[in-house]
């Protein structure tokens, strides 16, 4: 008989498939599948295996594979009926790879959709690009309509300013197809889809035009546009999500040499792919900080303000980083059912905070000891506290722990990026409240998150 | 009776009739007309048959161990052989037996013509080798399991253990309907049942064993997309994870009719066109095949294997 010696994750479902317990990776991909802890589970191949398992009453053991939207997540999972009605599961092998690439002419149809959703000026266009209807909603596109409707039979051309162009208008069609444009009157940028009603064989007989803007209107009816976002974040729009993929082949194949799935290897060459594994790990990692470092960074961050309870979301990381304790037999010592401290910030800001912290305690406490996550309301703020029995801070240190980049002369096999603790400042700081820390040296640290108390509760 | 009434019920009767008489021919001259390789040689039908009835006297004893262990000798073989009858109605728990009759004898070729040894293949020794304890533990219970899958092959068994959870579902079920006919409490038969279920554990059958392992391979499971390296047994389970198609259907494919349909699922697990060449040549080393999959690429060959079925 064969024991799962290490559990990547687990979970427990109940009676109703509702998932009512969930470790770290699981919760995690439950959330990026739409659902809820607890909640019914929104992983469809691993609802479909629960359902069966409680159906049938047998124990099943299976490969399932799942989607986050980025990446392709293939895991093992053992899910055992109990007798309360309810499951238990299982996973190992757990492993993520990036999606592949999707077919071209499927994605040229999506974007076809896409734009004419998204679409705030519709045209039809005859086979010259000569306006024939318009269609517009936009407040800050008023002028433009009511020029193109005055304007039939006439380019469309003519009626915005092509960024760029030089060129005798209208262009070919296929050279103005994803053009940007300015519209006078409106500050957005936009952009224009030209749609061919395509006949084989010959030129099209007509287009559809779209103009579709970076920043979408939210309120259709409010007068003036919106600010323009400013062009920022390079690393987290456009290296991040190009670096994920070869980091991740990486990672994959150096775990591939290192388990010795080819064949026989010396055990040197094993470990330096282990190596190679683990610097891969915290590459990706350091790329994920780095885009949410920009995005906090920005000048136009703002978080999105909800009535939440520090008490359930402090249960929440807990429990969400309780395998991780265990490996270290670590006891955290979460808020108790029923305790709560209502507060004004963004729960899902929180939870990342959260895990930040009670993530380090884990990673700098020494075996067998203890992490409490303490609540307290001071005034007109709501107060959690994560102490440790890790070192411990020097005053110096304390002060130097939020920078950017500090790993406070720590090496890299730890897997820490050093912007963990700069990142839930700002965090912090962006929901009118702060993240300081209490320390001395041998003594352990208490982190301490303020974030604005929920007047009204 | 009505004579209208009774002309109409025996025409009805003589259609049906027409259609088995007519039937009769393409079946004499599929069976006759074909070698020892086909999907419906008459090993293959013997140890299909062995293996349901050998399923319906598993579920049959079963019952009579938590019933009174009177009554005759004839009863039991009576129940086993209705049971039998509906186990054989079942199309999903058809279409497995037939299968792993088919794995046996593709394990079988390969042994004959490769020297591939159908418990332990390249693939599985260096599994067993690893130094990761799990992955090693795991190959060496695969090992014990693919050794009893050759075992029972040739006796034309299947114990109820190695079965996939969803068809002893089924057959669970067969059992409650046929024995609501038998006289027999049904408590008692809930009680078989229920000792039946508890006992089954999918993670150690010896399919849960194989594809626990080729999850576990992630990256390196193109090393078990080599027949002559994994063997029969991972081939098949890792082609149907990467082409995302049911095991059984695998097992269907690596027929000599059906080199179009593997070069697809091979194309659909990503394998460029020289290692395909490899592994059909492995398979089928008599057929001329045509290339026609090296024109499509993973997911239009996985799209076309999806939308024509199995």
């Amino acid at each position: 008989m064969i024991a799962l010696s290490a559990s990547f994750a687990h979970g427990r479902s109940d009676g109703d498939g509702q998932l009512v317990s969930a470790s770290e990776r699981l919760s995690e991909l439950q959330m990026e599948c739409g659902g809820d802890l607890p909640g019914t589970i929104a992983i469809p191949a691993l609802r479909e295996l629960e359902r069966k398992a409680r159906l049938y009453g047998l124990k099943l053991a299976r490969t399932m594979q799942a989607s986050n939207g980025r990446e392709a997540i293939t895991a093992w999972v053992e899910i055992e009926p109990e007798a309360g009605g309810g499951t238990s599961m299982r996973f190992a092998s757990w492993q993520a790879a990036p999606l592949p690439p999707e077919d071209t002419a499927l994605i040229a149809e999506h974007r076809a959709s896409i734009d004419r959703t998204l679409a705030e000026l519709v045209a039809r266009l005859d086979h010259k690009q000569c306006l024939l209807s318009v269609d517009c909603e936009a407040a800050d596109l008023a002028a433009l309509y009511a020029a193109m409707k005055a304007g039939r039979g006439r380019p469309w051309t003519d009626f915005v300013s092509v960024d760029g162009a030089s060129h005798q208008q209208p262009m070919h069609w296929r050279l103005l197809d994803g053009a940007s444009l300015s519209v006078p009157g409106s500050q957005r940028k936009w952009r224009a889809s030209l749609l061919p009603q395509l006949v084989p064989g010959s030129d099209p007989t007509g287009f559809e035009l779209c103009l579709t803007a970076d920043v979408p209107l939210l309120h259709r009816d409010v007068d003036g546009p919106s600010e323009p976002r400013r062009e920022t974040g390079l690393v987290g729009r456009d290296i991040a999500p190009v670096l994920r993929e070869p980091i991740s082949r990486i990672i994959t194949n150096a775990e591939t040499i290192r388990a010795r799935l080819a064949g026989p290897l010396p055990e040197e060459y094993s470990n330096y792919a282990a190596d190679i594994a683990a610097a891969g790990q915290h590459l990706l990692a350091l790329v994920q900080d780095l885009a949410d470092l920009e995005v906090v960074e920005a000048d136009d961050f703002d978080t999105v303000p909800e009535r939440i309870d520090l008490a359930e979301l402090g249960q929440r990381a807990a429990g969400m980083l309780a395998g991780r304790a265990q490996e270290k037999d670590i006891v955290i010592d979460a808020p108790r059912q029923g305790e709560s401290l209502p507060a004004i910030a963004e729960s899902h800001r929180i939870l990342q905070i959260l895990l930040n912290l009670v993530g380090n305690a884990i990673r700098y406490s020494p075996d067998g000891s203890h992490i409490w996550i303490r609540l307290e309301e001071a005034g007109a703020m709501a107060r959690l506290i994560v102490a440790d029995q890790g070192p411990g801070l020097s005053s110096d240190q304390q002060v130097r722990i939020f920078d950017k980049f500090e790993r406070l002369g720590r090496n890299n096999e730890d897997g820490g990026t050093g912007l963990g603790l700069y990142i839930s400042r700002r965090l912090a700081r962006a929901m009118g409240g702060d993240l300081t820390v209490e320390s001395a040296p041998g003594q352990g640290a208490r982190f301490i998150l303020d974030v604005p108390a929920d007047p009204a509760a | 009776m009505n004579p209208a009434v009774a002309e109409a019920a025996l025409r009805r009767d003589l259609a049906r009739g027409d259609a088995v008489l007519e039937s009769v021919g393409p079946v004499l001259r599929h069976l006759l007309g074909n070698d020892g390789h086909s999907i419906f040689s008459d090993e293959i039908i013997a140890s299909m048959r062995g293996m349901l009835a050998d399923l319906a006297q598993q579920l049959v004893s079963a019952v009579n161990r938590t019933s009174s262990p009177g009554g005759n000798p004839g009863q039991a073989t009576d129940r086993e052989s209705d049971l039998l009858d509906r186990l054989v109605s079942q199309p999903e728990l058809l279409a497995h037996v037939h299968a792993l009759a088919l794995e046996a004898q593709l394990a079988a070729r390969l042994e004959a013509r490769l020297g591939l040894d159908p418990v332990l293949s390249p693939l599985l020794q260096a599994l067993i080798g690893s130094n990761a304890p799990e992955v090693s533990s795991i190959a060496m219970g695969l090992l014990a399991a693919q050794a009893r899958f050759v075992q029972h092959g040739r006796r034309m068994q299947l114990p109820l253990g190695e079965m996939p959870g969803d068809l002893l579902h089924l057959a669970l079920l067969a059992l409650r309907d046929a024995s609501a006919q038998w006289n027999i409490d049904s408590a008692k038969v809930a009680a078989a049942e229920s000792e039946i279920r508890a006992a089954f554990d999918e993670s150690r059958s010896r399919l849960g064993l194989i594809s626990r392992l080729v999850t576990g391979l992630g990256g390196g499971v193109m090393a078990a997309l080599s027949v002559s390296h994994a063997g029969a047994a991972i081939f098949l389970s890792a082609l149907s994870v990467a082409c995302g198609q049911d095991r059984d259907a695998v097992v269907l494919a690596t027929h000599d009719t059906q080199a179009t349909r593997l070069g697809l699922a091979l194309r659909a697990a990503g394998l460029k066109s020289a290692a395909i060449a490899e592994q059909l040549e492995a398979l089928h080393p008599d057929l001329s095949l045509s290339a026609l999959y090296e024109q499509l690429g993973p997911e239009q060959a996985a799209a076309l294997l999806a939308g024509t079925g199995s």
